[in-house]
């Protein structure tokens, strides 16, 4: 008989954790559904389930200025993050197109991070600031990179006595950003690829320039080679210099064929956004 | 005087959105029983043996050795299985229902149940044709003598899933007296209740059948539930309590019927004038595994081959070809669309082949009245088409887009179709098959019943049929009622689809209700029934498909515009306009509701809604993957209903259901066309077949 | 078992139910409340939808045990109010039902989004009405009885 656990404060789902292992359970709204039965009938679940989502130590969003950084609490909403004077810019707009209301109102980003779903759309961000998940247990906390913790096609560096704590985001300065969401609709769809990329250019120059896709790999695809390759230079020679950035671009991607899409169509958006998102530094 | 354009509040609005209207899944009894169904898992294959574990006590499993009598659905033919015997055709094929008390208990019957099949090789391909259909017009031979030129080009549709919001379901139980009652998601309350009654081998007034409100059909709820309705009524008749099955997203999208693929081929004879002399054409519908209702539906794709043109020279063939595939079946347009998308396309590069302006070309070929349809029947009533063109061209602004988006780096488009769909039965449907009958009674406190199995599945059937009967006896809505169909006290008055309910019912209901205003007695209970007679001027020759294929036609222009992303090469909506001749619109507000949600439809046919097969195996199996428009998706739009009464139907009504459906894929198409620069000729454009003709050329 | 404790349509509730059970099925199967409907079971039609704290969900990837401490309402909760009898209204006014199964999970989105944002454009309303999916009325006449929902019901939200 699997046990429902519903935990009075983080402490105690800790100790329960300890006693794992657990399916832990945020907003619900992937789990529920990847774990659904019948009608009527419980999801099946194959460990015992602890139920965070109304953890009051998890439910924040804060600014550290300290460390020019944002916190968020596993279990904050979508809808809260989105709605936050701190979120950065390029998350709010990830956010604003991450499946609906009714799904921003419960889906946490703790969730979404953990579901490590290769089309994440906030992966795709997460990635681009390098944020750091803080994992909690009873033997203290654990801080890992996202592009660690996140290991492979719904898989992730979680020991059985964690949780995901917090996501640390710094903050980063940026002269402009870019979000692509393509999906199968403007609202409520699951991406077929996806691109955030921002850049600080100050005086002509490019000081800092970072890119990342999403939905065409089995995680978010990042190439810290080639974004250093392209930093401090002048813009126009970043814009000459097209041709071998879409063909080193085109290598950090493994795109597939399936009922949304197909590998062609993914590979040839991908690069025509990449174009794009070059040809308009300034 | 009543104004028939009048809307009057809906007579299930309150109870709509309070959430108190009940469907089928909203209905429970203390001692119901629930079902599943145990399906193929492969294409095409024998069952060799069906391994079942030990049931426990109060679970059964019902199959083909329950068969009452006949282990088909009646439609038009007998090859449809209620359950498989000892082959399947397609995955998702019924076997057997498992059933019980308790939900949890079924899953894990269902999945300890094992079956052995010796699969064979299944066909995918258009190969094996099961009906063939064709018919002529004038002499498309002399015509290829005199034409100067020969222009061919073919065109694909995919599969269109109606996605209603509530998926399929059914509650049977017996009454006293092992009547058998069943009550569930339908359109058509006699094709279940005949189906039923074959299959039982029952004499008719020991089958009912109820409907509930009905959550969305859109044709999907048409033949389909005559299926589940024959499996449900030989488990009730075995285990004798109540059983409810309501089909799961994913179990619905994968097994219920869905509208046809196609290939159509079309080759045009054009003389020196650039006058269209003939076209000859073939169409190839996908019925997947059973025929079910897909001769009808080529009938209706063959005769949509002028459109809203006049050729005066056809040779028209088509074949339905069996696959080891999910049966198709009916949807919203029936044929219509996929032969709509084809023409409409083939009209304009008709024009573009032979350099000249579609618009002008396409007028050129406008049918007028008197001329003679495809089958060589007369149009005999006033058509309004070019006035409807003008005033959408207006209100659109396309000929100033038109230039504007012409600039070949504008990836700016507009599209426009012209369209006409045949109201009621193709032929002598209505006359030979049919029968529609009504009834009305007037009780003893002069409140008015009607009984009709015609059913609101949101269209606003109960509504407008009600106040067409208030209309007629010139008293208010309020001392009319219209309660949902039950086949104890409504006649046949025929199957909701084909866009006849207005046309059809709705005049039966008129004449039934002039006939108790003249002889109206106060305080007595009064009884009138009305039968169908088709117009004497209708006629139509079943075997050569020559004649008068419908009483009457309905017209439409749809204007498109859309904005391609050069980079992602999605397809933005940016405005549509409509405008229809429905003779007279019976309640406005209702009939702009139909041209809303069909253009909608039609629309997402051409350019969004993809469904594809790998192997037999739907890819797309639920909401998430299927996609149709959200409130983001579509744009504003702007519909206008022009008055046009046709002199047979209620106040001047014709249909209006699938019009509003059937020129939205061709107006979308046209618009990509127009921003990318490329043709395109198969449905749906998505940004993946988009960027291929990008590609391409 | 665990008890959940949670306030429905105004009513302070206990249950003792499996907490992963969808918050649907308690609703629709425990409280007989069937006004929230099952569209697709996955979180795309919201068919299901009902507010939790004020804001709308789709109840079937809730998980009843989520439902612990909240204020929970269905649409039958929400009919007995005066927002919903001018919400009812302008559905009516602009034609906005039609086979009725999205109806009530569209005026509980209606509900969210105009007790956050009393006078929505054009624009956000698609946005708060993005989560249910219709296939009768092509939404436009949604989106006009929302808009007319607004003005009639000026200063009720």
């Amino acid at each position: 008989m699997v046990r429902h656990i519903i935990p009075n404060n983080l402490n105690e789902a800790l100790n329960f954790l300890n006693e794992g292992p657990f399916h832990i359970m945020a907003g619900g709204t992937d789990l529920m559904i990847q774990k659904r039965s019948t009608a009527g009938t419980p999801p099946k679940f194959a460990k015992d389930v602890l139920y965070i989502a109304n953890l009051a130590e998890l439910n924040y969003i804060k600014k550290d200025e300290a460390h020019r950084c944002i916190r968020i609490g596993a279990a904050a909403k979508l809808e809260d993050i989105y709605n936050h004077v701190d979120t950065p810019a390029l998350l709010k707009d990830i956010i604003r197109e991450i499946g609906s209301p009714g799904i921003r109102h419960s889906a946490t980003l703790g969730g979404n991070i953990a579901n490590a779903s290769p089309a994440g759309d906030s992966l795709v961000a997460l990635y681009l600031f390098d944020a750091e998940i803080v994992l909690l247990s009873v033997d203290g906390e654990r801080i890992v990179p996202i592009k660690k913790f996140i290991t492979g096609v719904r898989r992730i560096d979680l020991r059985s006595n964690e949780l995901i704590k917090e996501i640390v985001i710094p903050i980063i300065p940026i002269t402009a950003y870019k979000w692509y969401k393509v999906g199968g609709r403007r609202a409520d769809s699951i991406s077929k690829v996806s691109f955030a990329g921002v850049y600080l250019s100050n005086f002509g120059l490019v000081a800092d320039i970072r890119f990342a896709f999403g939905s065409v790999s089995a995680t978010v695809a990042r190439s810290i080679e080639l974004e250093n390759s392209l930093k401090n230079r002048p813009i126009e020679q970043i814009i000459g210099d097209l041709p071998r950035i879409l063909e080193e671009a085109d290598k950090m991607i493994s795109p597939i064929d399936d009922q949304r899409s197909n590998k062609i169509y993914r590979r040839k958006v991908a690069g025509n956004i990449m174009e794009r998102f070059i040809k308009n530094i300034a | 005087m009543f104004d028939p354009n009048k809307s009057t509040p809906k007579i299930d609005h309150e109870e709509k959105c309070s959430g108190q209207a009940v469907y089928v899944s909203d209905i429970t009894f203390d001692d119901i029983l629930y079902a599943k169904t145990v399906r193929s898992t492969i294409a095409k294959g024998y069952i060799r043996a069906i391994g079942v574990p030990t049931l426990p006590r109060g679970y059964h499993i019902v199959d083909h050795r329950d068969v009452v009598k006949e282990n088909y659905v009646k439609m038009i033919l007998t090859d449809w299985p209620v359950f498989a015997v000892d082959r399947v055709n397609y995955i998702g094929e019924p076997i057997l229902l498992v059933v019980g008390p308790d939900k949890r208990v079924i899953d894990e019957i269902v999945s300890a149940i094992q079956i052995d099949y010796e699969e064979e090789t299944p066909v995918f391909d258009f190969v094996n044709s099961v009906v063939n259909k064709s018919f002529a017009k004038g002499d498309y031979s002399q015509a290829a003598k005199a034409a100067k030129r020969t222009i061919i080009e073919t065109f694909n549709t995919g599969y269109q899933e109606q996605a209603y919001i509530e998926p399929q379901g059914m509650l049977a139980y017996l009454e006293e007296g092992g009547k058998v009652t069943l009550v569930g998601s339908m359109q058509c309350p006699y094709y279940i209740k005949n189906a039923v009654i074959n299959t039982l081998g029952y004499p008719e007034d020991k089958v009912r059948v109820i409907q509930p409100a009905v959550g969305g059909a859109f044709g999907g709820k048409e033949e389909f539930p005559s299926t589940i309705a024959c499996q449900l009524a030989t488990a009730v008749v075995k285990i004798k309590r109540p059983i409810k099955m309501i089909f799961e997203r994913e179990e619905d999208m994968l097994v219920t019927t869905k509208r046809h693929p196609s290939e159509i081929t079309l080759e045009a004879k054009i003389d020196e004038n650039n006058k269209v002399l003939g076209i000859k054409a073939h169409v190839s519908l996908d019925a997947g595994a059973y025929i079910g209702l897909s001769g009808v539906v080529l009938s209706r794709a063959m005769l949509a081959v002028t459109n809203a043109y006049t050729i005066n020279n056809l040779d028209v063939s088509g074949d339905v070809y069996v696959t080891n595939t999910v049966p198709t079946g009916a949807f919203r347009g029936f044929g219509s669309p996929q032969m709509i998308f084809a023409i409409e396309m083939f009209m304009n590069h008709l024009a573009k082949d032979l350099g000249l302006d579609p618009y002008q070309f396409r007028l050129n070929h406008l049918v007028k009245q008197g001329d003679l349809t495809s089958t060589s029947g007369l149009y005999r009533d006033p058509i309004i088409l070019k006035d409807m063109i003008g005033k959408a061209m207006a209100i659109s602004d396309y000929q100033k887009k038109t230039e504007e988006y012409a600039k070949l780096d504008s990836f700016k488009g507009i599209g426009m179709s012209w369209f006409l769909h045949g109201c009621g039965f193709t032929g002598d449907g209505e006359s030979a098959h049919i029968k529609a009958k009504v009834r009305i009674v007037k009780d003893e406190k002069d409140v008015v019943h009607l009984h009709i199995a015609a059913v609101d599945m949101g269209q606003g059937a109960r509504t407008s049929l009600k106040r067409v009967v208030a209309m007629a006896l010139g008293v208010e809505n309020e001392q009319v009622v219209f309660d949902y169909p039950d086949t104890d006290l409504a006649p046949d008055s025929g199957p909701t689809v084909a866009s006849r309910t207005m046309m059809i019912v709705g005049g039966l209901l008129a004449r039934a209700a002039q006939n108790l205003k003249d002889n109206w007695k106060a305080g007595e209970r009064q009884e009138i029934i009305e039968n169908y007679q088709p117009p004497q001027y209708i006629k139509w020759d079943e075997s050569k498909l020559q004649g008068d294929a419908y009483p009457a036609y309905s017209w439409g222009v749809n204007i498109v515009e859309v904005e391609v992303s050069p980079v992602t090469y999605e397809v933005e909506l940016k405005g549509i306009w409509s405008v229809y001749d429905v003779g007279k619109a019976i309640d406005e507000r209702i009939v702009i509701g139909q041209a809303d949600g069909g253009i909608t439809q039609g629309v997402a046919y051409g350019y969004l809604e993809v469904m594809r097969h790998e192997n037999g195996k739907l890819r797309q199996k639920n909401l998430t993957d299927y996609i149709i428009p959200t409130s983001m998706d579509m744009p504003p739009m702007e519909t206008i209903i022009m008055d046009n009464p046709f002199a047979y139907g209620p106040y001047g009504a014709k249909g209006a259901g699938e019009l509003t459906l059937v020129g939205g894929a061709p107006a979308v198409a046209l618009a990509i066309e127009n921003a990318i620069k490329r043709r395109v000729n198969r449905i749906p454009a998505t940004p993946e077949h988009i960027m291929e003709l990008l590609n391409n050329e | 078992m665990n008890s959940i404790k949670f306030n429905l349509n105004g009513q302070d509730v206990a249950v003792e139910l499996n907490p992963s059970l969808r918050l649907l099925d308690v609703l629709r199967d425990h409280f007989h409340l069937t006004g929230t409907k099952e569209g697709c079971g996955e979180g795309e039609c919201g068919a299901c939808s009902v507010l939790i704290n004020g804001r709308v969900v789709n109840s079937c990837c809730f998980p009843l045990a989520n439902a612990n401490g909240k204020k929970i309402l269905t649409i039958e909760g929400l009919a007995a109010t005066k927002r919903y009898q001018i919400l009812k209204d302008a559905f009516h006014i602009e034609g906005g039902s039609q086979c009725g199964i999205c109806t009530p999970g569209m005026i509980m989105a209606a509900e969210s989004l105009l007790s956050m944002n009393p006078h929505p454009t054009d624009e956000e309303i698609r946005i708060g009405l993005s989560g249910n999916l219709c296939r009768c009325t092509g939404y436009n006449m949604i989106i006009k009885a929302v808009k007319t929902a607004a003005k009639l019901g000026e200063g009720l939200w």
